[in-house]
């Protein structure tokens, strides 16, 4: 009687256990397709505007412990207000657009997603007016707009930033996510963007400095200036390694520009404005 | 001794390799005596015609040459460097020379710190960020400042990539 009831509690037990096994595993198979459709989802999903921005601020700190802002405030503004001019004639005004001079004596210029610019001091000395200026704050502006950075971390096969982040609180300090992304974004700016980025930014960089009222021929002058410098200077070695040269993008630029971006120039107290503002940096 | 002499003749010798301000014509040019297109033309320059440099306006730079002196315009240039120099010469600033009171960069010395490598092992500095974000204008800021810059609003649109690219 006894070892009946036993056989039955004991089948009863496997019986139930089996179904539990069962049901657990179907769940579990389940779940972990539809986690792989979010994945795949969410892969090819944009960042939210807010996690962009998040992104790009924490690449900007990273790109500050490399070369600090230079110090001093009547020059950091002046760039933030000619920037910021600049960013209301794009198709992306309401970004918190800020704009820093690093204390760098290379020559180069850095965007974060989101909507901050760098350019080095070192660059800012081998300009020689307000429309250079503006032409690459604009060409930065464009990495920008069309998302350069994020693509080319999207892209990178070790990382789906937006599914790894997805719903997750980006304020948190020290998210592993966001620090592996800011990492990884930071890699983007030691090998560079592609170079039809670049030239994209060449391109469309002309026209938004222009829309913004300064001599479209900014741009191509600070090119200009780039190829008649000693490529081999090493305050050159990263700008260089990281762009196309200066030669190839004032081919394409001489190819769209034409006679289309005549008659227009800036404001010559622009140039003066400049000038006290260059004088500030020696 | 003659070390020492010869390390202040390179302090006293100036840091920039300044450039001839020499170009060359990528393509038949005409020399216009003002910076406009409808200006009288001076003369036609061959492809490959050497100028010297003298200033730069807008989208023309004033040249001198064995043609003629006038005005071409800047993407009918490209510079003449070579890059065979090694090292830190300085950086040449053959499109500057218009710039008032100078006409050419000293080599900078200082704090670098954009290497690859540098970008590469950088910490954050979230002190330098939150300095950043308080340099930072807003919209209407921006506008006055536009405004009382005369900088006028253009409308055009972006020009599609050549079909090369």
């Amino acid at each position: 009687m006894l070892k009946r009831k036993l056989i039955i509690t004991t089948l009863a037990m496997l019986t139930s256990l089996s179904a539990c096994a069962f049901d657990f595993d179907w769940q579990k198979a389940l779940k972990s397709g539809v986690d792989v459709v979010q994945k795949v989802q969410e892969a090819n999903k944009p960042l939210t505007e807010a996690q962009e921005i998040q992104l790009g601020h924490g690449i900007a700190s990273n790109l500050l412990g490399a070369s600090p802002l230079l110090d001093n405030r009547q020059v950091q503004s002046y760039v933030n207000q000619v920037g910021r001019w600049i960013s209301l004639h794009t198709e992306r005004p309401d970004l918190p657009w800020q704009f820093g001079v690093l204390s760098s004596t290379d020559l180069n210029a850095f965007a974060t997603p989101g909507g901050t610019i760098f350019i080095t001091k070192g660059l800012m000395q081998h300009m020689s007016n307000e429309s250079e200026l503006a032409g690459v704050l604009a060409h930065e502006m464009v990495h920008v707009l069309s998302k350069h950075h994020l693509a080319a971390l999207q892209k990178s096969a070790k990382l789906n930033i937006a599914s790894d982040l997805a719903g997750q609180a980006l304020d948190a300090k020290g998210n592993p996510v966001l620090d592996k992304a800011i990492k990884a974004g930071s890699e983007v700016y030691a090998k560079g963007l592609d170079k039809n980025d670049e030239f994209e930014a060449d391109r469309k960089g002309i026209v938004i400095a222009t829309r913004a009222g300064y001599d479209p021929y900014g741009l191509p002058a600070v090119l200009q200036m780039l190829d008649s410098a000693n490529a081999q200077d090493s305050s050159l070695a990263l700008m260089f390694k990281t762009h196309p040269a200066p030669r190839d993008r004032l081919n394409l630029l001489d190819q769209i520009m034409a006679n289309n971006f005549d008659g227009y120039t800036a404001p010559t107290q622009t140039d003066k404005r400049f000038n006290s503002e260059l004088a500030l940096l020696k | 001794m003659k070390r020492l002499h010869a390390l202040l003749l390179l302090c006293c010798l100036p840091l920039t390799a300044f450039a001839d301000a020499i170009a060359y014509t990528v393509r038949s040019t005409e020399i216009k005596q003002q910076p406009y297109s409808d200006a009288a033309t001076v003369a036609t320059l061959n492809e490959k015609a050497s100028v010297n440099i003298v200033l730069r306006k807008g989208g023309w730079v004033q040249i001198s040459s064995a043609q003629g002196k006038g005005w071409v315009k800047m993407l009918n240039l490209r510079s003449s460097s070579t890059t065979t120099k090694q090292g830190d010469s300085g950086l040449q600033s053959l499109f500057n020379m218009g710039r008032s009171g100078s006409s050419g960069i000293t080599v900078a010395t200082g704090v670098r710190g954009l290497s690859e490598e540098d970008l590469q092992n950088s910490q954050p500095n979230p002190a330098e960020l939150a300095k950043l974000q308080g340099y930072a204008v807003d919209k209407r800021q921006a506008e006055k400042f536009g405004g009382s810059s005369k900088l006028k609003t253009q409308t055009l649109d972006y020009v599609p990539a050549p079909a090369t690219n």
